[in-house]
């Protein structure tokens, strides 16, 4: 039970392989599977599937044309073409795009005594992709979600009702979860988190504020 | 059997031609991959938009010119040809997709898709590599109609399991389920 949630399920690897994931939750899937051998293991296969179903098509020869074209342009291509820049490996590949100087100097923004957080940016379907930092032993408000929210632990762990999650675990929760995750002692705990909907907190006093945290999603 | 056998020579081929490329930036053998791979790469973008025959092209222009900077970097021991060709493909449409889209995403699809294979397998797990897409392939033709339609449209015609079974008017959850009872039948899924 504990095993499957801690893996994106064959429905998100498959759209994630066919290419039809909201991006945002393709960077997901990225972060874990960067960490996860069993899901190299299955995307390899998936996208071997994939190269299977292509091969079967029907082919559609181009014109002269663009052949005669493209052979003209492979000089200059190779011209313009920029060598790969190093990369820092201490963070996800897929996150280099947002994170060029470490976790430390992104701009960090205080969301309780013991969370802080700093939004990455927003994918086409308007869901939020954030970083989420807890320090050790801290705890979230106790929340739900208005919309699915996705969760890739990148550094150190975290509890919650159902269990212990960590480095690299992808966590699915839908609106019918409430939940309240604590990091553990030994060290802060950062997280990348994809919410489709804005949160609701449930607490008594909380509650007070789902008016305002809404309006920043609208 | 003699077919599995031309299919794997057409591979080799295929493959002497992409190192050919990589080594010595040979023209010739990029017009035998443009031959070989444009026409499936345009049948690819055709499945998905029917009628658009300029993206079709521009599609296979792009991804051939990415085999062309690429070559180099492509590993036979990690992938399949026609695999990366796929990836290739599959990437490209994305990028074409975020372009073209009303909304544009902040998100760079570049770094989310590409070199998450890891690094060099051993002996065994290429043996298992091998045996797996030969699997796929032997017992992709004898997926029930039903399975293959669902597979098709989600890999090629590029729909989301929502979108299939809006089309197909079938419930969501028979959907996904046809997806993991064809994923089973052709050993995909690893461990579940």
């Amino acid at each position: 039970m504990n095993k499957s949630t801690i893996h994106p399920d064959e429905t998100l690897l498959t759209a994630y392989s066919a290419g039809s994931l909201p991006l945002s939750q393709a960077l997901c899937i990225s972060a874990h599977v960067e960490h996860c051998p069993t899901c190299q293991q299955e995307i390899k296969h998936l996208n071997d599937l994939g190269s299977e179903l292509m091969q079967q098509l029907k082919p559609s020869p181009g014109s002269t044309d663009l052949k005669a074209q493209l052979l003209a342009r492979l000089d200059s291509l190779d011209e313009t073409h920029e060598a790969p820049t190093r990369i820092d490996k201490t963070i996800s590949r897929c996150l280099h795009q947002f994170i060029k100087n470490g976790y430390q100097n992104l701009a960090w923004k205080r969301v309780s005594p013991d969370i802080h957080s700093v939004e990455l940016c927003r994918d086409s379907n308007g869901a939020k992709v954030e970083l989420l930092r807890i320090k050790p032993g801290g705890a979230a408000t106790t929340h739900t979600h208005l919309g699915d929210e996705y969760t890739v632990i990148l550094e150190g762990s975290f509890s919650d009702e159902s269990g212990l999650y960590q480095k690299g675990d992808f966590l699915l929760r839908d609106a019918s979860h409430q939940h309240r995750p604590v990091a553990t002692q030994d060290g802060e705990c950062i997280c990348l988190a994809v919410t489709e909907g804005p949160i609701q907190f449930t607490g008594l006093f909380s509650r007070l504020l789902n008016p305002l945290i809404r309006r920043s999603y609208a | 059997m003699g077919q599995s056998k031309t299919s794997s020579e057409r591979l080799a081929s295929l493959q002497g031609w992409v190192q050919k490329v990589a080594e010595h930036r040979d023209k010739a053998a990029f017009a035998e991959l443009f031959d070989h791979y444009v026409p499936l790469i345009r049948a690819y973008s055709l499945a998905r938009e029917p009628a658009a025959d300029l993206v079709a092209d521009e599609l296979a222009q792009e991804v051939m010119m990415r085999i062309w900077l690429k070559a180099s970097s492509y590993d036979p021991k990690l992938a399949n040809l026609n695999t990366w060709i796929f990836t290739l493909a599959r990437n490209c449409r994305i990028d074409y997709l975020r372009r073209n889209s009303r909304y544009v995403s902040e998100i760079d699809p570049t770094e989310i898709f590409e070199n998450i294979e890891d690094e060099s397998p051993g002996p065994f797990q290429l043996v298992h590599q091998t045996r797996a897409q030969d699997n796929i392939r032997s017992r992709l033709d004898k997926l029930p109609a039903a399975q293959a339609e669902i597979l098709s449209k989600v890999y090629l015609q590029g729909k989301s399991h929502q979108q299939t079974s809006e089309e197909l008017k079938l419930p969501l959850g028979t959907v996904k389920s046809r997806v993991r009872l064809a994923l089973k039948k052709l050993e995909v899924l690893v461990t579940r």
